[in-house]
């Protein structure tokens, strides 16, 4: 019940939106006013007065700082990495293959979730939002098994695409 | 009701043109004609976010990248990203597709099915994966440049675009043709 | 009538006056007829009283000869001798009020300094600023980014203000400052990132991103781990992917690009 309940009115959110921000269009002149004169992020309809200021999300350097000085080490530290596996063979060096994979998914995984806050963020797109995203985490969870699985069963990523790339 | 006023209005109009002081009173006439036909309704002041938001609704989002000038700003963040999405796609796809099927995407099996390619697919197929990766790592650089505040003016940014552009094209022929 | 002045002016002219030598001259000097330069202008348009019908271009040729250099002039001769409802923002015409920022040719740009290009083959066409609900023509609805300045409190505050006497500051302290007090909050730099086109509403556009950098670069100013504490989330700062259209298209030669990665460095190693 609660959880239709929720979907009716995300949908109505998105719905909403769409007459809102969408091109002009004929469902813009619906009769249904109400709905229409609502906030929803990104429209026309502005929060508050011209002379509030806007509100700020709440404070969490998780999601700020850290999240950015993590991003930029995890790529300064791929640049040695993918040197280093371009002269070494990856049977050879297991450990540095492991890493590279790991470090190579979770650079993949934040990429993509860059382009989830920017384009489908659940503020907008609150179904869409959240399938997206809880479907990254699904496939980088995934793709974390599957490379571990590669690595200690077959002959590990910088060796296979070393012998694709010569085939 | 606007109608009955207006043709209220209408009626002592008439009469008055048609009347013999009509000429005279010309100046009062208009006054009087001025005033009604401008309707005044009282409203509080709290009316005025609702009046604002029905403009509002109405109103159309301006053109944006499809009117945008191309410059070399913009068009290489977007190659930058659009380079990492697809190198992420490929890597995600290829674990992904171990997992599910170890031995269809062993490495023996994807090894032989690309050297029974003919050799102007492979070589194709290899500067389509070096451009990309060479962009992204090359633009990367750059990236971590700015992160440290290093070549942050537009003079910075387009030579260092450039030197990116260019060098990408050289690795790109050297990576496809590295055996 | 006009053949009968320049009868009386050759007149004088045959007879070689000493006293009036200048004036004479003057009179000379009949008006250069220069060639007609017809240029073509496609302006956006779209009028609130027809909100049913769709935002167009619509096309005005104008003489460049018998209009000033710039596209604000060509702008304001099309409202006077054109199409009066032709509706835009302008007041200062010299760059300083940030009123005229608007589209022109795929830039951001203020009206009032941007030349029009005098080749008469290429049309210009006109745009208010990007991704910006439309108010009337050329006029963008300004609303959300004067909130969002207002929201970084771009005043000075200090618990503990000199009493007395003036509130001082080093040459060197006062040099940071440069470069980012210049800013007209015209919003071209703003209405040109793909990251405030997106995410308008919770992303702090460049403008107000380098006035919020501003008041941390100053000396004087105590508030700086509040102003950084606010920063602190996914959208407002993070959203900043370095594009550099911001400084790219600054009518100002202003640097908000460089700012926000300053800003950023300061947050990381705070």
């Amino acid at each position: 019940m609660s959880s239709s309940l929720v979907l009716r009115s995300a949908l109505k959110r998105t719905f909403g939106r769409r007459i809102a921000a969408g091109p002009i269009s004929q469902a813009r002149y619906a009769t249904n006013d109400a709905a229409q004169l609502q906030y929803v992020p990104g429209g026309p309809i502005i929060q508050g007065t011209v002379n509030d200021p806007t509100s700020f999300p709440p404070s969490s350097r998780t999601h700020g700082s850290h999240h950015w000085a993590f991003e930029r080490l995890l790529s300064a530290s791929l640049v040695p990495m993918t040197a280093a596996a371009f002269v070494t063979s990856g049977t050879a060096y297991p450990i540095l293959d492991g890493v590279l994979g790991v470090s190579l998914v979770m650079h993949s995984h934040l990429g993509f979730d860059a382009c989830i806050v920017d384009y489908l963020h659940t503020r907008k797109f609150p179904v869409t939002g959240q399938i997206v995203k809880w479907g990254l985490r699904t496939a980088t969870v995934a793709t974390l098994i599957g490379i571990y699985q590669f690595n200690t069963n077959d002959i590990g990523l910088t060796e296979l695409i070393a012998k694709a790339w010569t085939a | 009701m606007m109608s009955t006023r207006a043709l209220g209005l209408g009626h002592s109009l008439r009469k008055a043109a048609f009347g013999p002081s009509a000429v005279r009173n010309q100046l009062m006439l208009r006054n009087i004609v001025g005033k009604r036909s401008v309707q005044i309704q009282s409203m509080p002041a709290s009316a005025q976010d609702q009046i604002l938001n029905k403009q509002r609704i109405h109103r159309p989002s301006s053109p944006h990248f499809t009117i945008y000038q191309p410059q070399l700003t913009w068009l290489g963040s977007i190659a930058n990203r659009v380079t990492g999405v697809g190198l992420s796609v490929l890597l995600y796809g290829f674990s992904i597709a171990y997992l599910v099927a170890p031995t269809t995407f062993s490495s023996a099996n994807v090894v032989e099915t690309i050297a029974g390619l003919p050799e102007g697919v492979k070589y194709a197929g290899k500067a389509i994966l070096a451009a990309p990766f060479a962009f992204h790592s090359l633009n990367g650089l750059r990236h971590l440049g700015w992160d440290m505040v290093k070549f942050t003016s537009v003079k910075g940014a387009y030579m260092t675009g450039y030197v990116v552009l260019g060098a990408t094209a050289i690795s790109t022929v050297a990576l496809t043709f590295l055996k | 009538m006009q053949s009968l002045l320049t009868a009386t002016r050759s007149n004088q002219l045959s007879l070689g006056k000493r006293a009036f030598s200048s004036s004479v001259s003057r009179w000379q000097a009949v008006p250069q007829q220069k060639p007609v330069l017809m240029k073509e202008f496609k302006i956006y348009r779209w009028n609130p009283d027809q909100p049913e019908k769709k935002p167009e271009l619509e096309s005005f040729k104008i003489d460049l000869n018998q209009t000033g250099p710039m596209v604000l002039d060509a702008l304001i001769k099309i409202k006077n001798e054109v199409d009066p409802t032709l509706t835009f923002r302008r007041s200062c015409r010299e760059g300083i009020c940030g009123s005229c920022a608007m589209n022109i040719d795929g830039q951001n740009t203020l009206a009032c300094l941007c030349r029009i290009d005098r080749e008469g083959s290429k049309d210009t066409k006109i745009y208010p600023l990007p991704h910006m609900y439309v108010v009337k023509d050329l006029v963008p609805d300004m609303t959300l980014f004067y909130k969002q300045y207002k929201s970084i409190q771009p005043w000075l505050q200090n618990d503990n203000p000199p009493s007395g006497t003036e509130h001082l500051q080093s040459p060197e302290d006062r040099k940071k400052l440069d470069g980012m007090y210049e800013c007209i909050l015209c919003a071209c730099c703003s209405t040109s990132c793909p990251s405030y086109w997106w995410n308008q509403d919770e992303y702090l556009c460049p403008a107000t991103l380098m006035q919020a950098y501003r008041w941390l670069a100053d000396s004087r100013d105590t508030n700086g781990a509040e102003r950084r504490e606010k920063l602190q989330n996914e959208m407002s700062l993070y959203r900043c992917h370095t594009i550099f259209n911001c400084s790219r298209t600054c009518p100002k030669g202003l640097n908000p690009a460089q700012a926000i990665a300053q800003l950023k460095l300061e947050l990381a190693t705070e």
